[in-house]
């Protein structure tokens, strides 16, 4: 056999083994990660974690974080979607191929990964701040500055994915409603976006799974709140703030309650995943 | 008269082709209004920071960029350390998740059998789902523990210096810099190479679907014609797939980078928060978003105006860098001739 | 209503018949990114006949149609000349409202595209923006619809079942039914039965002979024995002219032009 045929065949195997090697890696770190959440989530589980709220500490549960982050991804979501489904509309239905649309287009994908604690120091600085000058440092920090913060944050996932999902609706779809005379408002309204919805549905629950794991943006917009809030304009708790404020505690129990909040994110963030994925196949069939 | 006759009067059908006219009007500046959202969010952000940021700027000037020290007590910052750390800990995960991504992009699109694909796809994005803070806690129970006990000890007695009675490794005599970045007294796990392992963990989905993706555009005729020559699964790869997506392929390197740059909670847990300038990568520091994270609640003055401007300063770097990202990624989309 | 005193058409290319026109196309021109796709287009369709638009693919028959109610307009780069006179009134003139056109041209496509909504909807879908009727006249409106589409006995009992639902052949009918509760003069169909089985292909072609009653059609079929079958005149078009314009029979049996009766005959291309 010829020494460089050899090589090759040597270098290939190598680079095969390797290639299989780095997937069993991540895999494998994957599956550590959920392992760990998972086990040390499950054992930390408690009925007082859903009844008890923070103030209690070590013998609180996390009720009043749940409620939060309920709250402010509920705010969060509701400010983003009608502002992300309209901007996508736009950018897919009346903006295409302009020199506008295609550079919001490109600025969409850039605020898709921009820093989410630059995101809550914006907020901090357009609501928190003017609202505590405002009121005389009656209203500081509050849930609905944090459903802002989280806001932002969404609305890039969605208007991607609305812009993605018109532009998948077929042309002649357009033409059958123009040829009736319907304005282009009405069609777009009342037969893309309907056309669209398991879509746009899909971007929706894709940044609330987005969302609902973000610390960082609420540190400096819902802050916290050791007691139960509902009214959006006082502080508010949230998992992640929780998670973040008991991971750095020194006690065990406090570990523990942490564990049991980051289990609860990620359950409910692969549950997301999976159920956008499975509308999303669902379409894909119908549409066949 | 036929039956059929459209019994609307032209007048009638002229004003509301009016009527029309300005609900259509209307609708397009609502849309446009909400697009222009993005934007202003992206001006809002480098503008509000900025502006929370002018003091400091203008107090330090540009040394304010240079300086190392962040001391409180007397009210003078400098954005060296927490810019140093926030380098320090994307260039490791970078160094880590590029070979590892393409290692997994290859493996998905040209060696994995075509049942597992998918799975074994679905399986890292879900990776990539996960919540930064998931990461955190697990870099600071989990992961940071175990490099202290199994993986620290061996780095530093070999490539640093002995942890017991402080003599250098055979490497750190003879190699310059290693015996540096490798030497530390610190004992517990913390630190600017943990956080860079535990960024590389969370930046690897997303450069690895990327290139997974990218990889699929490459026209089958292409590696077919290649592999028929008698090309190895490894040349039609290096050969063929790579330099064919090579702008991408680096843009998706600049995407990572973006996260990695601009990510808080993942670092902030296990960069150990010390606002020193260290060279050992096994000693904590601090980057941009935790230097925010942990100081902000409780700063004011001249001290929140800082941080201010470490946000400024870590918004445009990140956006740069995802500029970069988006055009590289561009380029290929532009010969897929979309 | 317009008063419909019909322009006599000194320019018109080929005599057709005794029958006034609904329809006068003027040296018309189309130009998309600047490639001359319409050559200077005159012919006369007349009302309450159906005229057939065949030629090979590319000739320029789907393009023509799609310029009678100024489909063509939602796209950029697409430019018109000439005139389209309906009633009287030129419709490519920037004045002539889209409300007045479409309420006047209706139009059925290659492939059938049902709304995302239910049955009744779909038909409903259209008049509600025309004009406001009460409940019971809605549904007598869209029944009547439904019946001259001869789609009523199969979906009545499912009004309220998505259209998604429907086979390709009632889809199609349905978008029939869509084009005609809008009480158009003119009917456009663009190739209608491509995408249908030759079952369902039998139906609409039986429907557009019914239609022809009522209103003045215009078909594009790359089907010849469909055009033979269901017209009354036939256009044939060939690289963006109109080659020859005659009674059907006339054109089937004793083509004018030699590129007609080589299409005819199948010994094209």
């Amino acid at each position: 056999m010829s020494s460089p045929y050899l090589r090759r065949r040597i270098t290939n195997a190598l680079a095969m083994v390797l290639s299989t090697l780095a997937t069993l890696v991540g895999l494998a770190f994957l599956a550590w990660i959920l392992w760990e959440t998972l086990r040390q989530g499950i054992s930390a589980l408690d009925l007082k974690l859903f009844t008890k709220i923070t103030a209690y500490g070590e013998d609180g549960g996390l009720a009043n974080a749940m409620v939060g982050s309920l709250i402010i991804n509920f705010i969060g979501i509701a400010i983003a979607t009608p502002i992300g489904v309209l901007a996508g509309t736009w950018l897919a239905e009346y903006a295409d191929r302009t020199k506008l649309g295609e550079s919001i287009r490109f600025l969409n994908d850039i605020l898709l990964s921009a820093p989410s604690i630059v995101m809550g120091l914006f907020v901090y600085t357009i609501i928190v701040l003017p609202t505590t000058v405002l009121t005389h440092g009656s209203t500081t920090f509050s849930g609905f500055a944090g459903g802002v913060a989280l806001a932002l944050i969404a609305l890039p996932v969605i208007v991607r994915t609305t812009d993605e999902m018109l532009r998948l609706v077929p042309s002649t779809l357009r033409e059958a409603a123009l040829s009736l005379g319907v304005p282009q408002w009405k069609l777009t309204l009342q037969i893309l976006i309907r056309a669209a919805r398991s879509g746009i549905i899909t971007g929706v629950l894709l940044a609330l799974a987005r969302i609902s794991g973000e610390t960082a943006p609420l540190l400096f917009t819902a802050f916290g709140n050791n007691y139960m809030a509902i009214n959006p304009i006082e502080k508010m708790s949230s998992l992640p703030q929780i998670i973040y404020q008991y991971a750095n505690d020194p006690g065990d129990s406090m570990h523990a309650l942490a564990w049991a909040g980051a289990f609860v994110i990620t359950m409910f963030v692969l549950l997301l995943s999976l159920a956008s994925r499975l509308i999303l196949s669902r379409t894909k069939v119908s549409h066949d | 008269m036929p039956v059929n006759q459209a019994a609307l009067p032209t007048d009638i059908l002229e004003q509301r082709s009016h009527r029309d006219a300005r609900h259509e009007r209307l609708f397009r500046w609502l849309l446009k209004g909400c697009a222009l959202i993005v934007l202003a969010a992206l001006l809002g952000a480098a503008g509000a920071t900025l502006w929370g940021g002018r003091e400091a700027f203008s107090t330090f000037g540009w040394h304010f960029l240079v300086s190392s020290a962040w001391d409180p007590g007397n009210d003078v910052y400098g954005a060296l350390v927490p810019v140093y750390g926030t380098i320090a800990t994307s260039f490791i995960a970078l160094l880590i998740a590029v070979p590892v991504s393409f290692g997994i992009a290859v493996y998905l699109s040209e060696v994995a059998p075509a049942w597992l694909r998918t799975p074994v796809a679905s399986a890292i994005e879900l990776l990539a789902g996960i919540p930064s803070i998931i990461y955190g806690m697990w870099g600071l129970f989990v992961f940071a523990p175990f490099f202290a006990n199994h993986i620290k000890p061996w780095l530093t007695s070999n490539l640093g210096n002995k942890p017991d009675d402080g003599k250098l490794s055979w490497v750190a005599e003879h190699v310059p810099f290693v015996g540096k970045l490798f030497g530390s007294d610190y004992p517990f796990g913390a630190s600017i190479l943990v956080a860079g392992i535990v960024l590389a963990i969370m930046i690897i989905p997303f450069i690895s679907s990327v290139m997974r993706e990218v990889f699929q555009t490459v026209p089958t005729r292409l590696k077919e014609s290649a592999y028929a020559l008698g090309s190895s699964t490894w040349e039609v790869s290096w050969d063929i797939v790579l330099p064919y997506t090579r702008s991408a392929v680096i843009g998706g390197v600049f995407l990572g980078l973006g996260r990695a740059l601009g990510e808080t909670m993942a670092v902030t847990f296990v960069l150990g928060n010390a606002m020193q300038l260290s060279a050992s990568l096994l000693d904590p520091g601090t980057s941009i978003a935790s230097t925010i994270a942990n100081q902000f609640s409780e700063a004011s003055g001249l001290q929140k105006s800082s941080l201010m401007a470490l946000a400024f300063l870590l918004f445009v770097v990140t956006f740069i860098v995802l500029l970069i990202a988006r055009l590289m990624l561009r380029q290929l989309a532009r010969k897929e001739g979309h | 209503m317009t008063d419909s005193a019909l322009a006599t058409n000194p320019a018109s290319a080929v005599a057709t018949s005794a029958v006034a026109p609904k329809l006068t196309v003027r040296d018309l021109h189309f130009y998309y990114n600047g490639f001359h796709a319409l050559k200077g287009i005159n012919m006369d369709i007349p009302e309450k006949k159906v005229t057939a638009i065949i030629g090979p693919s590319g000739c320029g028959k789907s393009t023509l149609l799609r310029i009678f109610n100024r489909i063509y307009a939602i796209y950029p780069k697409l430019e018109a000349k000439g005139e389209v006179v309906l009633d009287g009134d030129n419709v490519l003139d920037p004045g002539y409202s889209m409300n007045r056109l479409r309420s006047k041209v209706g139009m059925v496509f290659q492939k059938p595209v049902p709304f995302p909504m239910t049955i009744f909807e779909n038909v409903a879908y259209g008049i509600r923006h025309h004009e406001k009727l009460s409940k019971s006249d809605m549904e007598a409106r869209v029944e009547r619809a439904l019946r001259s589409a001869a789609l009523w006995d199969e979906v009545k009992d499912k009004l309220k079942q998505n259209a998604l639902g429907l086979s390709g052949g009632q889809q199609q009918r349905l978008c029939i039914a869509r084009a005609i509760a809008l009480k158009p003069e003119v009917l456009l169909l663009d190739e209608p039965t491509s995408a249908l089985d030759p079952i369902a292909t039998g139906r609409i072609e039986q429907l557009v002979e019914e239609l022809k009653s009522e209103f003045t059609i215009v078909i594009v079929t790359h089907n010849m024995q469909q055009a033979a079958r269901c017209s009354d005149l036939t256009a044939f078009m060939y690289l963006g002219e109109l080659i020859e314009f005659d009674q059907t029979e006339k054109i089937f049996t004793k083509p004018g032009k030699k590129q007609t009766e080589d299409y005819i005959t199948g010994r094209f291309g």
